[in-house]
């Protein structure tokens, strides 16, 4: 009874120290943000006398007018259009490539020994450095780009499903053997429900990673795409626009960073509770054994 | 009754033209008759946990024979359900699914194996978290989820590592009575490792004490106490005898097995 007192107290007070918490940080976030505004804003006032920076920084306002022309602009989707194409295709081919490659490597020691002082040179390699073999073999088109966006997401994915496959728990393995599963039982009641989740982690980092690739494709060498219009931008010293690009990429990166979290939380959601729903769940589950026992 | 499992001169080396070869088992010959309940107790690394994977048919490279009414083990077997030391629940299914599993692999229908994974689920205690996901639970809860999967599969012969390892004593002991109302309604076999005298006395027909490297058994002791029976019995003073004499026992391998564990460190 005392005991239960106990916890009734103290839980209530961690949520409320919580709260007060996410009060305080979005403050802080709030006030960085205004700060940079300003400092900005500031800078970019000196520049129009000629004092600092002249004309790099442009005013803030004359970078969200930027924004609108670029939504309303029909080469704009063209772009986006280009690196959307070059970054799923890219993505889709080098990832699927990597999840096979990944699921060969973790059931065959042999072949991974041999291969891993490979795979991690290469993968720890600036990709960068393969663009001229690059566009050698697949030219300056969209072609080039999605090759670049595969060979960017191959590796991360490669790496945590080739881990993931070795780590699954062997004893669950056992338990498939006890309850006799056929082999293609073992492959979708077993692997593959203990494969999703590395796996989805290597999307959500592939995903990222493939946004650069294809990115700095377009930039080096392009007919289109965002990076391209990035570039032309600079050459052009359209400063404004050129800032515009970079705030609209920049939102699209996180809008899929963002996606990509949400759907790894989803699959997750049973796995480990780490977010406060989930410590709740746990705190109710040890609650209550008192009750069955 | 008639012997529904004769394990017959089972040895097992592990690593065995390696370095390190490890003589887990050495020449263990046990006989367990159709609806018995016989627990297994030894020192830490005797080979118990060897012993079943073997019986399990998940070890086939050993010396000697497991027969089930009469004919030898040839890989995982129907008739054998094993509750792992290890915690072996799926942590992608719920309670629930995870208790049905195996009448999911079988191809029984939903409604049907989700009936039949609730009975389970009562009988260890744990209605009420069927939704409950493995992350969710005590380390105890998750040990009775895989028991009821266990169950859920109706094998004739029961073997169980510890399932309740991870328990407090009193908790442990309700459990214990709780496994014997299941035993008495099932009419499975029961084997069951432990390190708890108490519950190998409180629970079995016959406990095999095992002695340390390589593993044998070193004596079988029956039980003869009344059945049906329940926690209560502890407060007997047979109970304190057999609970006497296993200690006797046991003290003599536990030392043993201490001191080699001392020379072996101070070997390094
Ligand atoms: N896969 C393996 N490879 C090599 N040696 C092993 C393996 N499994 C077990 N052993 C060794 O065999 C011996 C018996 O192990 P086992 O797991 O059967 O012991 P146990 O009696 O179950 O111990 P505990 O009570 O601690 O669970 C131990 O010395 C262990 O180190
Ligand atoms: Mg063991």
């Amino acid at each position: 009874m005392a005991q239960a007192g106990v916890i009734k107290g103290t839980v209530p007070a961690a949520g409320s120290v919580e709260r007060s918490m996410d009060g305080r940080i979005s403050r802080i976030r709030l006030f960085t943000c205004i700060g940079l505004v300003a400092v900005w804003e500031i800078i970019a006032t000196l520049g129009s006398y000629g004092i600092l920076y002249n004309d790099v920084v442009p005013h803030i306002w004359n970078i969200v007018i930027a924004v609108g022309y670029e939504l309303i602009s029909a080469s704009f989707y063209r772009d986006l259009g280009m690196t959307f194409a070059a970054h799923s295709v890219g993505f889709i081919c080098g990832s699927a490539i990597a999840v096979a490659v990944g699921i060969w490597l973790g059931t065959n020691k042999l072949i991974r020994e041999a291969m891993l002082p490979y795979l991690n040179a290469i993968g720890s390699t600036p990709k960068i450095i393969f663009l001229p073999i690059i566009f050698l073999m697949f030219g300056v088109g969209l072609e080039s780009k999605m090759a670049k966006g595969a060979l960017s997401a191959f590796f991360p994915v490669v790496f945590t499903t080739t881990l993931g496959m070795m780590l699954i728990n062997p004893v669950l393995i056992r338990v498939g053997r006890t309850f006799n599963l056929n082999k293609w039982q073992m492959i979708t009641k077993i692997y593959m429900p203990a494969m999703v989740n590395p796996v989805i982690t290597g999307f959500r980092l592939g995903v990222a990673i493939t946004i650069i690739g294809v990115l700095v494709a377009e930039l080096k060498f392009s007919d289109g795409g965002l990076g391209y219009r990035l570039g032309i931008y600079y050459e052009q010293f359209e400063i404004a626009p050129m800032y515009a690009v970079i705030l609209l990429i920049f939102a699209l990166a996180a809008a899929a960073n963002t996606g990509m979290t949400k759907l790894q939380d989803r699959v997750n959601r049973h796995m480990a509770p780490t977010t406060s729903k989930g410590k709740k769940a746990r705190a109710s589950a040890s609650g209550g054994l008192g009750v069955v026992n | 009754m008639a012997d529904i499992l004769q394990i017959k001169n089972v040895s097992k080396t592990y690593d065995a033209d390696g370095d390190n070869p490890v003589h887990a088992l050495d020449g263990v010959d046990l006989n367990i008759a159709e609806g018995e309940f016989v627990s297994i107790i030894g020192p830490s690394g005797c080979g118990k946990s060897t012993l079943f994977n073997i019986i399990g048919g998940l070890i086939d490279d050993h010396d000697g024979e497991v027969l089930i009414d009469g004919r030898e083990v040839d890989g995982a077997h129907k008739d054998v359900g094993v509750v792992f030391q290890e915690e072996s629940t799926f942590p992608w299914r719920s309670t629930l699914d995870n208790v049905a599993f195996p009448l999911e692999v079988e191809g029984i229908d939903k409604a049907e194996r989700e009936e039949t994974a609730r009975k389970f689920i009562q009988l260890v205690g744990l209605e009420g978290f069927e939704n409950h996901f493995p992350a969710q639970l005590s380390g105890g809860m998750k040990q009775r989820t895989a028991v009821a999967r266990t169950l859920a599969y109706e094998p004739r012969i029961m073997l169980m590592d510890e399932p309740f390892g991870a328990l407090d004593e009193q908790t442990r002991m309700l459990l214990g009575d709780k496994m014997l109302e299941i035993w008495a309604a099932l009419n499975q076999t029961m084997l069951l490792i432990t390190h708890n005298i108490t519950e190998a006395v409180q629970l079995s027909d016959r406990v095999v004490v095992m002695s340390y490297r390589p593993g044998i058994i070193k004596e079988i002791i029956p039980v003869d106490l009344p059945r049906p029976r329940t926690s209560e019995v502890i407060a007997t003073p047979e109970f304190g005898t057999y609970v006497g004499k296993l200690w006797t026992l046991l003290r003599e391998e536990a030392s043993r097995g201490m001191a080699e564990a001392e020379a072996s460190i101070a070997a390094r």
